[in-house]
Parts: C-alpha cells; structure tokens; sequence
C-alpha cells in the first residue's frame, strides 16, 4: 500500500467523531447497569437512553416516544415494513414500493406478501427519480403499505419526498407510509412531523453514530407489530437488551449533526464537485443518478470496458478505499437493482465503483482518489477483452 | 380533546399494561388515552388496571382483530402506585440478548 491513503467508503463504514466516542465509553466501563433495573446501576443508563431517544428525535422533528431504537436501518426497514404490514392487514395485502429501495426494504416488502398480496413497484426514470403520478398509480384499495426511499444508496438520487408523500397519501389516505431516511438523516434537514409518513428510517452511519445503530420513528397510532417479541424495551416494539453504548452514541452523533448539518454538506459539496471533475475527466466514464439532487458526498460513476470489482482492488492497491456498484453489494457478484432499474445494461452495470465522502475528508484524499482513478482505469482497460 | 395513542399491537401482556401505566404516569388529569391492542388478555387487565389505579376505563371496544380502549387518567403522576401493572419478574431482562 502507498504511504497516501484517501478513505472514501464512508457509506461502508466511516470513523466516529471523538465526541461520540466519548460518550459511549461509560456504557462500557462503570455505567454497565441494565436501563431497566430498579436499583441504582440501572440510573444512568435509563438517562442516556432518554437523553439519547430526545437527541434522535430532535434532528428529525419528531416526539422521543416515536423514537424505537433497533441494530441499524436494516432492522428498522424490516420493522417498518414487516410490522406495518401485520398490523395493519385490515387495510389490505398488498405493498407499493419504488423500483429503488434499498435491498432490505425490497427483501422485507416480498417477505410481508409472500403468503398474500402483492408487491407493485413503481419505476424510475434514467436519473432514478420516481414520478408521484406514477407512485400515486401503483397504490390501490388493497394497498396498506407504501415505501419511498429518500436517497438511494446505490445511486445517490434523493426523490422529493414531499411530493411523493402528498401523492401517495392522495392515493389512499389510510395506507401507511415509510420513508427511509437510512442514508440521509444527518446529511440532509428531515422534519418528521412536516413529512406526514408514518414510520421514518434512520440509520446510524449518515448520522455520524455506529454503523450498527439505527431508529425507526413510528407515528402514534400506526399499528405496529413488532419483530422481535418477549420484553419491554422500546415500548414492546423491539424486545432485547439495549445497545446502550451505541445508542448513547447514536444520540451524541444525532446531537453533533443537528448543529452543523448546513456547514459540513456546505463542505462535503466543494469536496464533491472537486471529486467528480476529476473522475469524468476520464473518457468513458458516467455519473450514474442525478446529477443535482443527491445524497451529500455520494459519487458513482460507471467506468466503460471496466469490471467495477476489479476497479476497486486497483484503487485499493494503490490507498484508496471504495466500493464496487455499492456498499451493500459489495460481495454480491450481482449489478445492484437500482441500477437496472435506471436502465442501465452491461458492463455499466457491472463497472461501477461508489466513493462516499465526509466533511472530514481532505482535498489530497480527492486528487489521490482521482489519480487512481485515471491510472487504474487506464491500466484495466489496456488488459480488457471487453473494449472494443 | 384528542386522545393520546398508545400503539401495544402485536404485543403480549404484561406489554400493553405496562405500556398504559407509563403513559398514565406522564399524562395530565382529564387526558384521554386511547390503548390499540391485540392481545385477548385486554379485555380482563385493561377493566381491573383501571379499577386498580383509579384511572377511568371509558370504553373497551373491539375493532377488527383489535381492541380499543380508552382511558380518562382522573390519577396521573404516579396515580397508579397502588395497582401497577402486574410486574414481570425481570421486566428489562427478560428477554435479554
């Protein structure tokens, strides 16, 4: 590995802030006590979990009641689909989806309809944006769930979320809605309450907490069943011991972000637009997603005659962390749904790397990233059969 | 007035009572609580926790696969004292890792 190194995986998996940090450690020295016992080791940690439920309410405008702490957004997209669905079967059987959820919200979405119902997906444009008329659509009388995901992880496309939440709710007014909120909140201003959806995502990693934490805000009233059964942690929606170190510093990360939302996207915009300059000066390569509207310091492109994992383990090799196609796909072998879904064929498809940045990171990091970028693109392509 | 809504759907007891009595103790006299469940076991501990806490069962209706009930907390701020819920032995641990 070269002694420059740039780190530009920060979807993946991305450093904590030494303030949360901090605020996680007691949790894993004296403060150990259960939130739930009556004596006094179980005090403080009951504090933090409020305090920490207050925090992650805050960044989204929502009430610390509707606030249920689960292991990521993975878990809190099956918790807002599968329990939903359950608990609202009175409404009818079947689930709309955009054609670009992410992969444990399209998995939870044919689990819930498996023995009944349907799925309706609803398509996306070349750019991955969902047209609301098209979303309004697809949701019917038997519609009780309808899913929107705001930034697609993939791509990058953020949709607009308002329009989407007017039309569906236009649609079918009692159908519920989730947003998922899993690659965004923190990165972009959400207000829940304004929103109007019933259950809203949110996963630790966007916010700056632990990559294995995560939330899902749930509207009073939503009627929903929960996953995993036997206790009374999270209101009865989500039973198991809680992860206190981690959700004290979901909340501290939720804290930090809500103070600095506007100047760390101002930053990770200049840094950006450095990045992609540099990568589509490359001839053949493509931004894939919108170029405007777009997750804060997501770039993907798709580098012609290129194999996208090959791509990556050059870029590694010369100090620079990404993804190939995207960060849950990693070692899937497989083009990412959302990408087909834009329409894209082979071997775009499969030549897609994801560099996914913070405030944090340097403009070295960028020009190392991009030289990279130039010289391995360069150096697979000569050895290609694929080039024509 | 509009009813705060408790949401114990899918759940089991002692979950809704609990989760009742943690509502009660944070709502203000004259509030109305509207408890959404599904466990059958409702229909005999929402009626015997009311009459226990001193808080007020106005209805307790069926709807669909559900019940809905709601309470007027005539006790609040820790009211309930002399007839919680009926505790789980290790409530927080009982379901631990």
């Amino acid at each position: 590995m070269s002694a420059r190194t740039a780190y530009l995986d920060h979807a993946a998996a991305s450093p904590l802030d030494a303030r949360v940090r901090a605020a996680m450690l007691p949790f894993l020295g004296d403060d150990f006590g259960s939130p739930s016992s009556l004596h006094d080791w179980g005090r403080r940690p009951a504090e933090a979990l409020e305090r920490a439920r207050e925090q992650v309410a805050a960044l989204v405008g929502a009430d610390p009641d509707q606030v249920i702490f689960t292991s990521g957004a993975t878990e809190a997209r099956n918790l807002a689909i599968g329990g939903l669905a359950a608990g609202n079967r009175a409404l009818g059987r079947r689930i709309t989806a955009t054609a670009v959820e992410h992969p444990a919200t399209l998995a939870a979405c044919r689990t819930a309809v498996r023995d009944a119902g349907g799925l309706d997906l609803v398509p996306v444009d070349g750019l991955g944006r969902v047209d609301p008329e098209a979303l309004a659509a697809a949701v019917g009388e038997e519609t009780a769930v309808v899913a929107i995901v705001h930034g697609q992880p993939d791509i990058g496309t953020l949709q607009d979320l308002p329009a989407l939440v007017a039309a569906a709710r236009g649609a079918r007014e009692e159908a519920r809605i989730v947003v998922d909120a899993g690659e965004t909140a923190g990165l972009v201003a959400l207000d829940a309450g304004a929103l109007g959806a019933d259950a809203l995502v949110l996963g630790g990693g966007s916010i700056g907490g632990p990559a294995w934490t995560g939330a899902l805000v749930v509207r009073p009233g939503a009627r929903l069943h929960p996953l995993i059964h036997g206790g009374l942690q999270e209101g009865g929606k989500r039973a198991g011991a809680e992860d206190l170190p981690g959700i004290a510093g979901l909340g501290e990360a939720a804290a930090i972000a809500a103070g600095t939302i506007a100047e760390r996207t101002a930053r990770m915009a200049e840094l950006t637009g450095r990045l992609r300059a540099g990568l589509l000066s490359v001839a053949d390569v493509r931004l894939n997603g919108d170029p405007d509207r777009r997750i804060p310091g997501h770039v993907q492109v798709s580098a012609g005659w290129v194999e996208g994992e090959s791509l990556c383990l050059s870029l590694a090799a010369r100090g620079v962390a990404v993804s190939p196609g995207s960060a849950c796909t990693a070692h899937g072998g497989k083009a990412a749904p959302a990408l087909e879904a834009i329409g894209l064929e082979p071997p775009w498809t499969h030549s897609a790397v994801l560099f996914t940045l913070r405030h944090t990171t340097t403009e070295d990091e960028i020009d190392l990233a991009v030289a990279a970028f130039a010289e391995s693109v360069a150096a697979l392509r000569a050895m290609s059969p694929l080039r024509p | 007035m509009s009813a705060r809504v408790v949401d114990a759907l899918g759940t089991w007891c002692p979950v809704p009572i609990y989760l009742i009595d943690r509502a009660a103790r944070r709502a203000a006299a004259g509030e109305v609580i509207e408890l959404l469940a599904d466990d059958p076991l409702i229909e005999v501990d929402l009626p015997a926790w009311c009459h226990r806490s001193g808080n007020a069962l106005l209805e307790l209706r069926r709807d669909g696969g559900a019940y809905v009930g709601r309470v007027e907390i005539t006790r609040p701020a820790g009211g309930g004292d002399a007839g919680g819920p009926p505790r789980d032995p290790s409530p927080g641990r009982s379901a631990s890792g």
